[in-house]
């Protein structure tokens, strides 16, 4: 019999929005997905393509960045990085034929525990259809 | 037209402290600079060779140097990109610019075969790069096949990056264990090729170098080609086309220029 599929997700937490934003799904009792597994980084303008690509290689068969809302970002610009490298990569991944959903950018406050169980539940479920990355990557 | 080129060189060497050309000696083709006085007829057009980098290397060793440079499109526009990084001075740098044949034009599927300080030569019509073509009518399996096909032939030879006018970091993150897996042939797909096309956005001028230099013949250039298109569609920005131009990952969405 085989087992089900689990989606391992890596997700890249801003540490002034949306770790707290984590942080207040978890006290409002807000259920998300056991899926995610958090990586707290001082901002999102901190998550190279590279650390995307070293999330795969670590086996993710999704990877989530979640930062700040433009214009709120604790280093003031930070997460414009961001928003113009990310939706680049996802073009370049899908070029080379990896599904381009297993990349996911989204903004996420630290008030708004719905919306990051919102966002980690949807994406769990996709990342859930596309099946594991191993399939398209050899790692 | 090599005629022509080497009248307008000895007119400059009379300003310039040098120009660098293309010279043919006994030993084959290679980069030269021409000094006043010397024999310009040894100076030849082709083949093609990335003279950005000469420029790179020569001002480093004396940054008040004046020197020219016989640039075609493509060396022209990695000139510009460099500039804006910091790696040339464009103030002490005349460029005389050289147009493609068609012939040549058809070969590096270049899009922009002449510079925009045209000296010599007539400007040819841009060819439609056909394996972008090819390419776009891939669905995503085959082009996972493709790329996985293509990337497995990779000697990690390095080629590709050493010979880019636009690779320059002192560290480079492709020989960091931590990014890329050292030491493992072929790279595991697709970490190497895509950090390395990663970096190529918003740089990339469509030379072609790595393409001619890789030894597996795989074909960069189909990627790196795409991802000037989206730099265009994405974010305005067309690489080389001029020095005002901010490079779009290097600033913010308010187009301020990012520090650090």
């Amino acid at each position: 019999m085989t087992e089900e599929f689990e989606p391992r997700i890596v997700a890249f937490l801003c540490n002034w929005c949306s770790y707290a934003g984590a942080d207040s799904a978890g006290v409002a009792r807000i259920p998300s997905p056991p899926n995610i597994l958090p990586v707290r980084v001082m901002c999102s303008g901190r998550v190279s393509p590279e650390m995307v690509l070293r999330a795969f290689r670590a086996g993710a068969d999704g990877v989530l960045v979640l930062g700040c809302h433009i214009g709120d970002c604790h280093y003031d610009s930070g997460n414009h990085r961001t928003a113009k490298r990310m939706p680049v990569l996802r073009r370049l991944l899908g070029y080379i034929g990896i599904e381009p959903e297993r990349l996911r950018l989204d903004w996420v406050s630290a008030a708004e525990g719905g919306k990051f169980a919102q966002v980690t539940a949807e994406f769990t479920e996709t990342v859930r259809e596309l099946g594991p990355a191993r399939q398209v990557m050899e790692l | 037209m090599i005629k022509e080129l080497r009248r307008v060189v000895g007119e400059l060497l009379d300003e310039l402290d040098g120009v660098v050309a293309l010279r043919e000696s006994s030993e084959g083709v290679a980069p030269h600079l021409f000094r006043s006085g010397d024999d310009l007829t040894e100076m030849v057009l082709a083949p093609k060779y990335p003279m950005a980098s000469v420029v790179d290397l020569l001002q480093n060793a004396d940054p008040s140097v004046q020197l020219g440079v016989v640039a075609r499109g493509c060396d022209e526009r990695a000139l510009i990109e460099m500039a804006k990084r910091q790696q040339v001075n464009l103030d002490n740098l005349k460029i005389i610019g050289i147009a493609c044949s068609a012939e040549e034009a058809e070969e590096c599927r270049c899009a922009t075969p002449y510079p925009q300080n045209l000296l010599v030569g007539e400007k040819v019509k841009g060819v439609e790069d056909r394996l972008i073509a090819e390419h776009e009518a891939l669905t995503r399996q085959e082009r996972l096949e493709f790329w996985k096909r293509q990337f497995a032939k990779c000697l990690k030879c390095y080629g590709c990056r050493n010979v880019c006018p636009e690779c320059f970091c002192e560290e480079c993150v492709l020989e960091d264990e931590l990014w890329a897996q050292t030491g493992v042939l072929p790279p595991p797909f697709p970490s190497f090729h895509v950090i390395r096309a990663m970096h190529t956005v918003g740089k990339c001028v469509g030379c072609g170098e790595c393409e001619l230099t890789c030894p597996a013949d795989i074909p960069l250039t189909i990627l790196y080609s795409l991802l000037r298109r989206d730099a265009k569609e994405l974010f305005g920005y067309e690489t080389g086309a001029s020095i005002e131009d901010q490079p779009p990952l290097l600033v913010t969405l308010d187009q301020v220029p990012i520090r650090g």
